[in-house]
């Protein structure tokens, strides 16, 4: 895990905003989130339900249009808010209209900024034309390359294959690249389909029209998924839940994405069969060097999956820091207060375990000063303000 | 420890479209009182199942084979369903799974708290009166008797001036009482109310001054009253409160409120310390005595009133009601005897070798009229054998006659089914379908119910004839007083809404739902997954059950809410002591709760045992692969996940169930089910792999490492 460091990073959430209107009252069911997962890597976020662990997933697949804050994935801008340019672009129009402001840098300032939200909104929307363009581009300029440099009798042979790689490019979204897996087998697997139109669906949508190309992708990933190519013209009501969680992994990973969204994959199964369902991503990602975005409740099985963790609390991530490290130094009283409720098969060690509450109002004195998101050692993120910064780093000098 | 429940060799399945499910299979428990006890298992188990029987709420397909659920000395399944609707939801209470499908979604969550409250005390309120009217006119009637005897030298009219009396003072007790409990109550909320609110000035953070303080003022005014808030200058002070309140909202100066409240803490905190006044003495007082409270200190009036009750009351009527109380003693004595004899007579209808329909019938009724003469209505302890002997005999007679037809009928069906599969084998086909074995009952069997049923009897007649006839002590006319008190309470006892809403509003507190007045007066979908569970909770407890069964409560909650619920089942376990039955998937879960586990597969009892047992010494091949199924915040290595599911429970495999996915699996695990091997006084498995003879295995690594880190971490925190 040394080289982390060096490792590319797939996907970067910058102050990720997403309120809901209802009525005149505004719900902010994620304010201000950033963190980045690198390649290869499993980043587990985990907070109680309604925390905004779900709608921060379902923003970066661009379920939701995110109110303000940028997505990257891969280097490009997928997600793109509006709503903080145009807050700023208000205040500056303020100042304009006292006497005594220095007009032209802030005209200068305004311009800037409509071209910012002109950018966002371009970038929020044409994300996946300009991906198919640059891929596109890209696998013109690697043919053009091979065919100066490769001889009169292999010029066809590469033209050809090209041809097709340049097809199937034109097709794909730079979405697609994510998928998804939801929490509950029953209810996101549509009744009335086979398993092959369930699992091909998104081939299909994408534009895909070779049958022999759709059924060997199908009875591929089935095999993956450990099911038989026998299931694939079965209906889900036929399936323990296990094998339908199965299924949904199956719709996924067709589409070759480079990062899953794992929606709480395990919370609706039982205790035996999830122990089958995480051997079965965990094998999927070493085979297919997948991320994975893991989010769950139940922290021995975040524990046990993932690299590092970010804690959220409130539509807020309130720490964040690699697994090891998050469970042997909790800073933040929320994690501490998480970590203890965990329920353990031993008796003894449970009859004495004391569950340590989170009251936000007794822990945290903010009257002075706002928290905000600081580095206390490397890699080891929490939410606090300087005179908490400086608590926990004593905190940590002494362990 | 006192045993509240035993399930006996339970069996129950489901009649499908698709043939019979064998949901549970000889499922034997105990459960005591203050106990919690853990049935843990996958779905499909049966865990529900067992759990719904207890209840009486299984689905309609549903057939008990056979066995016996023993609550309070009765069978539960025996029992019909008017008697049920005493002990379910009133005895015996159940948690369910889902919150969400538990509550209606049309009506708001106080007034599903409140419902159930108003309508059991309705019906309460009508059982109450009842029951007192009748004992009373038994009382008195015995009263006569024993006066015309001569044993007693009270005249008629005077012993229906007692039982008047009373009747009439009882009733004027309790009106004080309630009285007395509004203010004490009030005092109370508003008490936590104030602790709550300096809490929140203090640490700066007030979020709707106005809101507390109106709650605060409307805690306050119902304080005052007889017994607790005395002064009613109080009212001028509360008044003032007001005043500040709103002009600190204006100013966002908390100071002055915090000064009133800090006094109003004190003084209701002095109030509500005061000593509890006797009000059964006091009712008397005022209805016969006095038309005005003495004024004295508390303790010095209880025992004022207390001298007065007795003298001019209460030792007479102990003395009348102990004669005839022994008057009726002395005749169901006499009639036990006879009975003996009726019993003994007609005994030998039942141990022909056919019994005869009309002679059984006829024999039945003798019995039960010499029976139902050796009831003491004076007794507060029933003897059940007594009083069911009637019903038990006749449905068992019943069910005798039924077996000789369907005995016929079941043999007819096996003949033509196993002709049927000759007939296919000899055409050299192997046939798809197995050869379900002829369900006959041994009609010996039941003949022999019905002679035990009356022997049983008989011995416990016997039993008490030659212990020879008691005279009733004081103390058992003590009992009796408290029990009319009880059902003239009980009869006067009207649950107003205003209660109700009072007494919801503590459950909700009680189970740690904030913000009661608001939240009271939501929908289930303005709460949390966890709010509803809490909610679901409060309306289990309304009843005050002795037996709480909790179906998978924590299944769709997450970590902390997990936490947070099975500490309040556990805090309110203790606190009412009472016996829990908590069904689950997850062990992790349990490890916390439960002193006894019982681990399902199929229907069955794989393994049970105390906590320590299933945790730090499992045996049982499931309960391995369930314990190294599961990660720990130390595990690292691949996880050992069970392969397959569950066996089809309309064939039940013929060895043990567990043997197809199972890896310890013998060759004997296919052919013959394995019986329960006691390892322990407590702890018992049911696998070959005890089986003297059976190879030595060891469970999974993953098992016994976890278990050695465990016993490590254990030793270091005792050492």
């Amino acid at each position: 895990m040394d080289n982390r460091e060096e490792r590319e990073v797939l996907l970067k959430v910058e102050h990720l905003c997403q309120y809901f209107k209802s009525g005149s009252f505004e719900l902010k069911a994620v304010d201000d989130v950033s963190f980045d997962i690198k390649k290869g890597e499993v980043f587990g976020l985990v907070g109680e339900s309604g925390c905004g662990k779900t709608t921060t997933g379902r923003s970066i697949i661009k379920l939701y249009n995110a109110t303000s804050g940028n997505v990257f994935f891969k280097g490009r801008r997928i997600c793109a808010g509006l709503r903080s340019y145009k807050e700023e672009l208000k205040a500056e129009r303020k100042k304009l209209r006292s006497p005594d402001a220095d007009k032209e840098a802030i005209e200068a300032r305004i311009a800037a900024l409509k071209e910012e939200i002109k950018k966002a909104k371009k970038d929020q929307k044409d994300c996946d034309k300009m991906y198919k363009e640059a891929r596109v581009h890209e696998l013109t300029e690697e043919r053009d390359q091979k065919l100066s440099s490769a001889s009169e009798s292999e010029k066809e042979a590469i033209t050809a294959e090209y041809a097709e790689k340049i097809k199937r490019a034109k097709r794909e979204n730079l979405v697609t690249k994510i998928q998804m897996i939801f929490q509950d087998p029953i209810a996101s697997l549509n009744p009335r389909m086979t398993v092959r139109e369930i699992v091909s669906e998104g081939l299909i949508i994408q534009g895909e029209k070779d049958k022999k190309y759709i059924q060997d992708e199908v009875y591929k990933v089935l095999e993956l998924v450990s099911l038989v190519p026998e299931h694939a013209d079965r209906y889900p009501h036929e399936f323990s839940g296990g094998q339908r969680q199965r299924i949904g992994i199956a719709r996924s990973i067709i589409m070759k994405p480079d990062l899953i969204i794992a929606d709480e994959p395990v919370s609706a199964l039982d205790v035996s069969i999830q122990a089958q369902v995480i051997n079965l991503l965990n094998d999927l990602r070493s085979q297919l060097g997948l991320t994975i975005l893991f989010i769950a409740h139940d922290l021995s099985v975040v524990k046990y999956f993932s690299d590092r963790i970010g804690v959220m609390y409130f539509g807020k991530m309130v720490e964040l820091a690699s697994s090891d490290e998050l469970f042997k130094h909790p800073l933040h009283p929320y994690t501490r207060s998480l970590l203890s409720a965990i329920p353990l098969p031993d008796p003894h060690y449970e009859k004495k375990r004391k569950r340590i509450t989170y009251n936000p109002l007794a822990e945290h004195d903010y009257s002075q000063e706002q928290p905000t998101f600081r580095e206390v050692c490397p890699g080891h993120f929490v939410r606090c303000n300087t005179a908490e910064f400086e608590r926990y780093q004593e905190m940590l000098k002494n362990e | 420890m006192e045993k509240k429940l035993a399930v006996d060799n339970l069996k129950i399945s489901f009649r499908t479209s698709n043939g019979k499910v064998q949901a549970v299979r000889n499922v034997s428990f105990d459960l005591y009182k203050g106990e919690t006890l853990a049935i843990v298992g996958e779905s499909g188990s049966g865990k529900s199942v067992t759990s719904r029987a207890i209840l009486g709420i299984l689905a309609n397909n549903a057939i008990v084979e056979s066995g016996k659920i023993v609550y309070d000395g009765q069978d539960l399944l025996k029992i019909d369903e008017e008697s049920f609707h005493k002990i379910r939801g009133d005895k015996i209470a159940m948690i369910f799974q889902d919150p969400m499908s538990s509550l209606n979604p049309i009506m708001r969550v106080g007034k599903q708290l409140t419902e159930a409250m108003l309508l059991k005390n309705k019906a309460r309120r009508r059982e109450s009166r009842k029951t007192f009217n009748k004992y009373a006119a038994v009382l008195l009637q015995n009263m006569n008797e024993a006066t015309a005897l001569g044993k007693s030298k009270a005249s008629v009219e005077e012993n229906k001036k007692l039982i008047h009396d009373f009747n009439k003072f009882e009733i004027r007790h309790i009106h004080l009482e309630a009285d007395y409990n509004v203010c004490r109550e009030a005092c109370r909320n508003a008490i936590a109310a104030i602790e709550d609110l300096l809490f929140e000035i203090e640490k700066n953070a007030v979020s709707n001054l106005v809101v507390s303080c109106n709650e605060i003022a409307g805690y306050a005014v119902h304080t005052i009253g007889k017994f607790v808030v005395e002064d009613l200058s109080f009212r001028e002070e509360i008044k003032q409160f007001k005043r500040d309140y709103h002009a600190a909202a204006k100013k966002k100066d908390y100071s002055v409120v915090r000064k009133d409240l800090e006094a109003m803490l004190k003084r209701l905190s002095e109030a509500f310390a005061k000593e509890q006044p006797n009000f059964f003495g006091l009712g008397f007082y005022l209805e016969f005595v006095g038309k005005e409270i003495p004024d004295m200190p508390i303790s010095e009036l209880n025992a004022y009133t207390h001298k007065i009750l007795d003298e001019k009351f209460m030792l007479h009527f102990i003395e009348v009601a102990r004669i005839a109380l022994e008057n009726s003693a002395l005749k169901s004595f006499d009639a036990k005897k006879q009975a003996i004899e009726v019993l003994k007579q007609y005994l030998p209808v039942f141990e022909k070798e056919q019994l005869d329909r009309k002679e059984g019938e006829n024999a039945i009724k003798q019995m039960n009229a010499a029976v139902r003469l050796t009831i003491d209505p004076l007794v507060l302890l029933k003897d059940s054998r007594s009083y069911i002997f009637e019903s038990s005999m006749k449905s068992g007679l019943e069910k005798y006659f039924r077996q000789i037809q369907k005995n016929e009928s079941e043999v007819k069906r096996f003949e033509k089914q196993s002709q049927k599969r000759a007939a296919l084998v000899a055409k050299g086909k192997e046939p798809d379908w197995q050869l379900i074995p002829a369900d006959v009952i041994d009609l010996e069997v039941l003949r022999a119910e019905l002679t035990d049923t009356v022997k049983e009897l008989i011995s416990s007649y016997e039993q008490s004839v030659n212990c020879g006839f008691q005279s009733i002590k004081e103390e058992t006319v003590v009992q009796v007083v408290d029990f009319l008190k009880e059902k003239a309470s009980g009869a006067v006892y009207r649950v107003t809404k205003d209660m109700a809403k009072t007494k919801a509003l503590a459950l909700m507190k009680e189970v740690g739902i904030p913000d009661v007045r608001k939240r009271f007066r939501q929908y289930p979908f303005e709460f949390s997954g966890g709010m509803r569970q809490r909610i679901v909770i409060a309306i289990a407890l309304s009843a005050d059950p002795d037996i709480l069964i909790c179906d998978e409560p924590t299944t769709a909650l997450d970590v902390t809410i997990q936490a947070q619920i099975l500490e309040l089942i556990n805090k309110i376990k203790a606190q009412r002591d009472l016996s829990v039955i908590f069904i689950t998937h997850d062990l992790g879960v349990v490890a916390n709760m439960a002193d006894k586990i019982a681990v399902m597969y199929a229907g069955k009892i794989v393994e049970s045992g105390t906590a320590d047992d299933v945790f730090y010494d499992p045996r049982h091949p499931y309960t391995w692969a369930l314990l190294s199924s599961m990660p720990d915040l130390d595990t690292n290595e691949k996880l050992e996940a069970i392969p397959g599911t569950p066996p089809n429970m309309i064939y039940p495999p013929k060895g043990d169930a567990f043997a197809e996915r199972n890896k310890y699996a013998m060759q004997i695990d296919f052919e013959m089910q394995p019986p329960m091997f006691t390892i322990s006084e407590t702890h018992s498995a049911a696998t070959w792999l005890l089986h003297p003879d059976a190879p030595k295995v060891q469970p999974p690594k993953i098992v016994t490492e976890r278990i050695e880190r465990m016993k490590r971490a254990g030793g270091e925190q005792n050492g």
